[in-house]
């Protein structure tokens, strides 16, 4: 028999807290089901990219007569796409120049100054790439014209040498399917020991030296795959890794079946290509052209950053959050920075109540964390540390005034400010970017941290401020890596309802009444000695 | 097979876990559960603290005037100027700041302060004046009054002869679960506070006689200064101690720690109630209170 009081009965006997509990994970759980299912959000859609900023600083000294510096622009393809292109020099003209396939960047200038500094920036979505040769495919009878010409001879791929000849024949890439064919070509290459040699090496003499950088390993294989009737070429890039470099890449193109296949010998690359390789040009080319006599250096500067794929917008889109973000030119790292607040308040309170870490605020340490991510953990640490440290002097010289609260926080501001300026000036004097980035630290949450250790010496003394100082570093260690961890932020932006079970969780935690993990070393005597 | 030690040893602690009472446990099953945020200022506040007990009949230090704000602190002062052995004390501090102990008058307007040296009356009135200001609570403006001064019982001066010894008495639905006498040392400067380096010492409910003492976290049998001894200490009138802390426990504060000093005379005195009492009584008396929780609460 259907009887609604005994339903309510049964419904107010489940305890509100954990019906709450179970609402909100249930909740999260079918949104991202409903995602999934009736969207076709699929997991891998929505993760994030990383994105690629690439900068190219040169330096040059200025001639009396006019200089001349030419260098490769890198283009859109199937696997690499540049946005944002960007070009900042003062006193020398510029102008982009399509030869070939390639494009060119050529700086010109008269009576140019010593030490002018040119640099140029692309923002790099680049993604893996990999082909399937079909293991039945044979050479074609004949290439159209265009193709052919990656057949011929060159200057340092010498085709025609009969050493190559015999290489090929030995190698019993002369005969057999394309497959084939750059499969041993491939293997002979990629076995030539590593020579850090920076300068160019034609193919034959890394035959005969048995040993090449990448450029000779390339040339190498160039020549092979042309004298075994493969159409092949150059490609010139960076490898982009994060932090400064002036290395760059040489890798090759082989043409099978209608496209331009890459093969990497010198990192065992076959039919494919990772994710972080940028193409600046193909053929063999020199990177960089200038005017003799200018003592011209250059350096790549590589940082990435995680960017929302389009289906994440789209989703956003729904709700109009990331329009809005879009719009108001507001950057993607503050909209991470919002979804990754409410977790790092979560391992606040994970340290606080279930390890027992002592700390300063609940959202202190999730905010620092969050600051952080712009100059990283060990920078971002130790210009906190010295706002702290100028606090704690603060003190100790302002202590016998007797001064009002108010006015006392004010000036601990002022010397707040100060101390963050001259974190400026030493960054600058060292030379390092990142510490300089201390200086755009959400100055209220500095000054808070200054406010709370001063306040914390008159209440628990010092050791007691320093126990509680080194516990807030311990949690915002905590908070930093699991709020800049790519898994978390990867999945918060692409199911922010994972918040729900966030909030779920705190639930839970508010009402737990384990024993903190400190506890059992304070109250070990009564939970581990014998009784007695 | 014998069984290794550890694993024995785990499975102890895993059951007397149950027996000890965290902070969490402390906060949502004790604290939140049964006492009201509303009536916190009972325990927070030393003077509305001294009414709701004297209004009960509970015994309290007798009072010899409150100044409200700044207009009154001279008031308050012409009252005290004839008295000796007094206590200043803000209304709001926690853990004994701000309180200022004076002894006999040896000229006019000139006290002898416990701990050494004197102290004028405008020294008195600069004093008084900050705690009004709020210097000792967090900057909120606070009363300040004065008491007698409390003559430590014999019992409790032989202990130590610096400094007042108090007894905490844990009650929970007035039943009380736990007690302990806190003797100041020369470390701590006359303060009992065990985080400042008093001595907690175990006392049996039932008997009032001391079964454990322990300094700095360590068990010790003997006063580190005065070397005298700490176990088995019978505690005067102890059977009214009891019935003091079952009565100042009739405050709306179910889970309650009440501070007790026994004077010269006898006198079983309320200085102070607390309603979120901390859990080092537990390694002081080398038992949980969770277990006694438990019983209470059945």
């Amino acid at each position: 028999m259907f009887d609604p009081g005994k339903m309510i009965r049964a419904w107010r006997a489940i305890p509100r807290l954990s019906a709450v509990t179970g609402t909100l994970v249930a909740a999260s759980a079918a949104i991202a089901l409903l995602k999934i299912s009736v969207w076709q959000v699929s997991p891998g859609d929505v993760l994030p990219h990383t994105q690629y900023s690439v900068r190219l600083t040169m330096r040059l000294d200025g001639n009396d007569d006019s200089v001349v510096v030419r260098s490769f622009l890198p283009a859109s393809d199937v696997r690499q796409e540049i946005r944002d292109e960007r070009v900042a020099d003062a006193s020398l003209s510029h102008a982009v120049v399509t030869e070939g396939l390639n494009r060119k960047m050529i700086w010109t200038g008269r009576h140019v100054q010593d030490g002018v500094l040119l640099s140029m920036s692309v923002d790099v979505m680049s993604r893996p790439i990999a082909y399937d040769i079909d293991p039945g495919l044979e050479l074609p009878p004949s290439y159209p014209l265009s193709i052919a010409r990656y057949l011929k001879p060159a200057p340092n791929i010498q085709v025609d040498s009969p050493e190559i000849e015999e290489e090929l024949e030995r190698i019993g890439a002369d005969h057999g399917t394309i497959l084939e064919r750059l499969g041993a070509i491939h293997t002979r290459t990629s076995s030539l020991a590593a020579r850090p040699f920076k300068g160019t090496t034609d193919a034959l003499t890394a035959l005969r030296l048995g040993e090449a950088s990448c450029n000779g390993k390339s040339r190498l294989f160039v020549a092979l795959a042309r004298q075994a009737g493969i159409p092949a070429r150059l490609v010139g890039g960076l490898v982009m890794k994060t932090g400064t470099t002036r290395t760059t890449h040489q890798w090759v193109e082989c043409y099978v079946g209608g496209h331009w296949v890459p093969f990497d010998p010198t990192n065992g690359y076959f039919a494919r290509l990772p994710g972080h390789y940028l193409e600046l040009y193909t053929g063999d080319e020199v990177l960089f052209t200038h005017t003799r006599d200018i003592n011209f250096e250059y350096q790549f500067w590589v940082s990435t950053e995680l960017v929302p794929s389009s289906v994440t917008k789209g989703v956003f889109g729904s709700l109009n959050v990331w329009g809005v973000f879009e719009r108001s030119g507001l950057p993607f790292s503050l909209l991470r920075t919002l979804l990754t607040l409410p977790v790092g308040a979560l391992v606040v309170v994970l340290c606080r109540n279930v390890v027992g870490v002592p700390t300063w605020g609940t959202f202190l340490p999730a905010l620092l964390a969050a600051a952080m991510a712009e100059t990283g953990l060990f920078w971002g640490l130790l210009s906190w540390v010295a706002v702290i440290a100028v606090a704690g002097l603060l003190r100790s010289s302002l202590q016998d005034l007797n001064l009002l609260h108010a006015p006392l926080l004010a000036i601990l501001l002022a010397f707040v400010a100060v101390t963050l300026m001259g974190v400026a000036v030493i960054a600058d004097f060292i030379g390092n970017a990142q510490l300089s980035r201390a200086t755009i630290f959400p100055i209220a949450v500095t000054a808070i941290s200054a406010e709370r250790f001063y306040m914390s010496i008159s209440d628990d003394g010092m050791p007691g401020a320093l126990k509680r100082l080194a516990g807030t570093a311990a949690v915002i260690l905590a908070c930093y890596l699991v709020m800049n961890s790519l898994a978390v932020q990867m999945l918060l932006v692409a199911f922010p309802e994972v918040l729900l079970v966030v909030v779920a969780l705190e639930l839970y935690l508010g009402r737990w009444v384990g024993i903190r993990l400190s506890e059992y070393f304070r109250f070990r005597g009564l939970l581990i000695k014998e009784a007695g | 097979m014998r069984r290794p030690q550890w694993l024995s040893q785990w499975r102890r602690m895993l059951h007397r876990r149950k027996e000890v009472v965290g902070i969490n446990e402390r906060n949502v099953e004790l604290i939140y559960r049964h006492n009201d945020r509303r009536h916190f200022p009972i325990a927070d506040d030393k003077l509305v603290a001294k009414q709701v007990l004297s209004e009960l009949g509970v015994p309290v230090p007798r009072l010899l005037g409150v100044a409200h704000g700044l207009h009154e602190v001279n008031g308050l002062l012409e009252r005290i100027e004839d008295e000796e052995h007094f206590v200043i004390k803000p209304a709001q501090s926690s853990g004994g700041q701000g309180l200022m102990v004076v002894g006999e008058q040896v000229e006019r307007g000139v006290w002898l302060k416990a701990g050494g040296g004197d102290v004028t009356l405008a020294e008195i009135r600069q004093h008084v004046a900050n705690i009004v200001f709020g210097a000792f609570s967090k900057d909120r403006p606070d009363r300040a009054y004065v008491e007698e001064r409390i003559r430590a019982h014999p019992v409790h001066a032989r202990l130590w002869h610096d400094g007042l010894s108090d007894l905490r008495i844990i009650t929970l639905n007035q039943v009380p679960l736990m007690a302990m006498l806190r003797v100041p040392t020369a470390a701590s400067g006359g303060v009992a506070n065990l985080h400042q380096g008093g001595i907690g010492l175990a006392i049996d409910i039932e008997s009032g006689r001391t079964i454990r003492a322990s300094f700095r976290g360590r068990p010790i049998d003997r006063h580190p200064d005065s070397g005298a001894p700490l176990i088995g200490v019978q505690q005067p009138e102890w059977e009214r101690v009891i019935d003091t802390a079952r009565r100042a426990s009739q405050v709306p504060l179910a889970y309650l720690g009440t501070d007790i000093v026994v004077d010269q005379s006898g006198r079983t005195l309320v200085l102070e109630l607390n309603a979120r009492p901390g859990l080092e009584i537990q390694n002081v008396n080398g038992r949980g209170l969770g277990t006694y929780v438990e019983e209470v609460l059945r």
